[in-house]
């Protein structure tokens, strides 16, 4: 959950947004909305900017940049850019990069961070080196697979539509299951992996409750738990729970909004089984109410969430903290308005979105916000049943391209066709398609990913 | 490392190292725009980790690595396994870590690679291998680990990976000379900041969560004690989350009653208490002159005291709930009113 940022552009993009289009809402935010546009050229054009490059005060992303991919692409699939408002030639680059980063090997399949470890081919450097390459030492450093980067590559190929012909699903089984720990927590890539670390050694890597979440979601996606001991994986979960009704990222650590995010999302994830029924892993009547408690307690005066008791308030909290409370069927709880104004704040003027007003924008943030307006967002009424589910602009728009984005481009909103009392513009722009709060990826994405990713079995 | 160092191309000493020079796509996803430095240095490190050498210019190399880039895990990796390899003196490991943990202190690598250096030299220590990795015994080596800690969190006093390696610490160690200190450690942290939440969790962590140490067998005097300690820091500061939370923890963590509190949180609750006297009473210090009253903690805490006691006493627990989200804390009004309707529908189930 460490929170990055990155250095911005001074480009001098537009932010008005000029819709003007028939909108219909329905929702207490009636009386005056009052506030300024979200400025989606703008944050577009941020993640687009991220994604062509990124300048060397950022090197410490060296080890997650598919992490960054993921922040970047899944803002765009928020702001609904995905796949009619981006060049098709731009999404097949990104869908093979991607593919780049896939590995496998004995411990199982699935996706490194990126080519930070690997050599350029051994025939550019040394031709007399014939051997198999995989006997190197430097072999199983470049080629393995990351839990974490597993589940943010399946997410950002889904949103990208990929159909997941080149993927071993049950190679991701076998990952996750050599990376469970006897506690019943998660390393982020298998033990052994590197040179001489076997099992139980002391060069471990770290294990916590966000590799375990991966490892849950994946399953999901998956449809399929035989890499996980969910008993144990569970019971370290509730582990990690404290006395103020969060749960911090392993057991005796302070209550944080990202890691009860996690705790939560993964105790809602988890099956039922034969010998115990999914709700009994779930909260007990006043777990949950302590829960609740203490996330609408995480509101600051300000709008924002605070990650910590006595903490600022933080964007991306606005998503941990309200995802939780979405899963608990608790969001009717949340001060919409106030986020909402919080939000508006933390807007960089040439496009992203930062942790706290005033700040310099970064990917996470601008992710997770969208992520949080997703489901606190002013909604139009859903459609009737005839209508399309998923609205799709119809406004005339120029297609973005990853070196350039067109500050006359013009990005809608989801807008339904049927007709209702105009919502002003500013209103209109804030109004993104739903979430999964599970799994943290529109609805959509979601969707296409259960569809793909389901590994039949017999 | 401030001058621009020499490349490894020009170092005699690297010139039987053939550098590998990282892949890359012709269209990578955010590329970075690496420093000439960090190119040449870990050109070097995919060049060693492919011949898979472990030697002391390799804790040079990947010590370089680390400081351009302390979020690179494969580094710390390698770096770890060289040291073990190599038997070299994990005093000396420990001592060069401090100054980089303490420059790149939110970098979970820093503290996941000092967990591995305790968990070896304990390891090797109890079978009598100690010697070759440390001349310090186990106490000694927590001990100067913990003085690093404290110096860490004087620079950032709620960094949740250094709170997180000494909760690890003392709990990897289980060493009751260690603990001893701890609550004066807490309290010294209080002292700077009473609404750090770390050094409140912390407290928690150590007084209920591990176990009952030499000296704290009475468990009653342990919870007066701690009862105690929290009423006071709510009488100087009432406005505080993290107290409260402390309170409502010790409370159900023991199984006591809400109402045993009733009488000294009665006071904060309202605008101009007639407590205000000078009298000390440990029991109910009373709310500090010029606190900001009512505190909104204290009159949810009355609200859920009135709540358990059910009956006619819910609709007490509404009214003040009422005024929570309509005056006192209106950001969470939805909630307030959410409690009321809960509230009700109890009452009218009652009847
Ligand atoms: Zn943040």
């Amino acid at each position: 959950m460490q929170p990055f940022s990155f250095y911005s552009y001074p480009y001098d993009y537009t932010t008005s947004t000029g819709y003007s289009y028939p909108y219909s809402y329905s929702d207490s935010m009636d009386e005056d909305f009052n506030l300024p546009p979200l400025a989606r050229i703008g944050h577009a054009g941020h993640v687009k900017r991220c994604l062509s490059g990124l300048p060397d005060s950022q090197t410490d992303l060296d080890s997650s940049r598919l992490a960054v991919a993921f922040y970047c692409i899944g803002s765009l699939d928020l702001l609904g850019l995905i796949p009619d408002k981006i060049a098709q030639g731009d999404l097949d680059l990104w869908r093979e990069w991607i593919w780049e980063q896939y590995v496998s090997g004995p411990n199982g399949a699935g996706f490194r961070p990126s080519p930070f470890m690997t050599p350029l081919p051994a025939s550019s450097q040394n031709p007399s080196s014939s051997s198999d390459p995989s006997s190197d030492p430097g072999y199983e450093y470049a080629n393995t697979p990351h839990i974490i980067m597993t589940y943010t590559a399946l997410l950002t190929l889904s949103i990208l539509q990929d159909d997941f012909s080149r993927l071993d699903k049950a190679g991701l089984v076998r990952l996750l299951r050599a990376c469970q720990r006897a506690d019943g927590s998660f390393g982020t890539v298998p033990p052994g992996s590197g040179s001489t670390s076997a099992p139980g050694s002391v060069t471990e890597t770290e294990s916590d409750l966000r590799t375990l979440y991966c490892a849950f979601v994946i399953s999901s996606l998956l449809d399929c738990w035989d890499g996980v001991d969910v008993d144990r994986a569970v019971r370290y979960v509730k582990g990690c729970r404290t006395y103020e009704g969060g749960y911090g990222i392993s057991t005796g650590y302070e209550a944080q909004g990202g890691t009860t995010y996690i705790a939560l999302a993964s105790i809602y994830l988890a099956p039922s089984s034969s010998s115990s029924p999914s709700n009994s892993y779930r909260l007990t009547p006043t777990e949950k109410s302590q829960t609740i408690s203490w996330l609408v307690r995480m509101q600051h005066s300000e709008g924002g969430f605070c990650g910590r008791t006595n903490k600022s308030p933080d964007a991306c909290y606005c998503f941990w903290c309200g995802a939780s409370l979405k899963i608990l069927d608790a969001d009717h709880l949340v001060d919409t308005r106030a986020l909402l104004s919080f939000v508006a704040d933390c807007q960089f003027k040439y496009g992203g979105i930062a942790k706290a007003p005033g700040e310099t924008p970064d990917p996470y943030h601008t992710y997770l916000s969208l992520a949080a307006l997703s489901i606190y967002s002013p909604r139009p009424p859903s459609p009737p049943p005839s209508a399309p589910s998923q609205p799709v602009s119809s406004s005339p728009s120029t297609t973005l391209t990853t070196s350039s984005i067109s500050a006359s481009a013009s990005i809608s909103a989801p807008q339904p066709s049927h007709c209702h009392p105009p919502v002003d513009a500013n209103k209109a722009s804030w109004m993104l398609e739903p979430l999964d709060p599970l799994i943290n990826a529109r609805k959509g994405t979601a969707r296409w990913a259960r569809e793909r990713l389901k590994l039949s079995t017999g | 490392m401030s001058s621009s160092p020499i490349p490894y191309a020009e170092q005699p000493e690297w010139a039987d190292v053939v550098p590998l020079p990282q892949y890359e796509s012709i269209d990578p996803l955010a590329p970075i725009l690496y420093t000439n430095e960090y190119k040449d240095a870990t050109d070097y490190l995919r060049g060693i980790v492919k011949v898979g050498e472990k030697s002391q210019r390799v804790l040079k190399l990947t010590e370089h690595v680390i400081r351009l880039n302390p979020a690179h895990y494969s580094a710390w990796q390698y770096r770890c396994e060289t040291l073990l390899a190599i038997k070299a003196p994990l005093d000396v490991e420990l001592k060069l870590m401090d100054e980089i943990a303490i420059k790149h202190m939110k970098t979970y690598q820093v503290w996941h690679h000092r967990r591995l250096l305790m968990t070896h030299l304990l390891r090797s220590t109890e079978t009598d291998k100690g010697l070759q990795t440390s001349s310090r015994s186990p106490a000694q080596i927590a001990t100067s680990e913990l003085t690093l800690i404290a110096r860490t969190l004087a620079e950032d006093s709620k960094n949740y990976h250094t709170w997180s390696y000494r909760q690890w610490l003392l709990a990897f160690f289980s060493d009751d000379s260690l603990w001893e200190r701890e609550l004066d450690f807490v309290d010294s942290m209080l002292n700077l900041d009473v609404r750090n939440n770390s050094a409140w969790h912390h407290r928690f962590f150590v007084v209920f969560q591990n176990g009952v140490r030499e000296g704290e067998e009475d468990r009653d005097r342990i919870l007066r004690r701690e009862l105690i300690y929290v009423k006071q820091n709510i009488s100087l500061a009432p406005n505080n989350a993290s107290a409260w939370n402390y309170v409502r923890g010790i409370l159900d963590f023991n199984k006591l009653p809400y109402s045993t509190l009733a009488p000294f949180v009665q006071p904060y609750t309202v605008s101009h208490p007639d407590t205000l006297d000078d009298l000390v009473d440990l029991e109910n210090p009373p709310p500090s002159r010029g606190a900001q009253l009512p505190c909104p903690a204290a009159i949810e805490f009355l609200a859920d005291v009135y709540e358990r006691e059910g009956g006619d006493s819910v609709l007490k627990a509404t009214e003040l709930w009422k005024t929570l989200g309509n005056e006192h804390d209106t950001i969470r009004k939805r909630y307030w009113e959410f409690r009321v309707k809960e509230g009700l529908r109890t009452i009218q189930a009652q009847s």
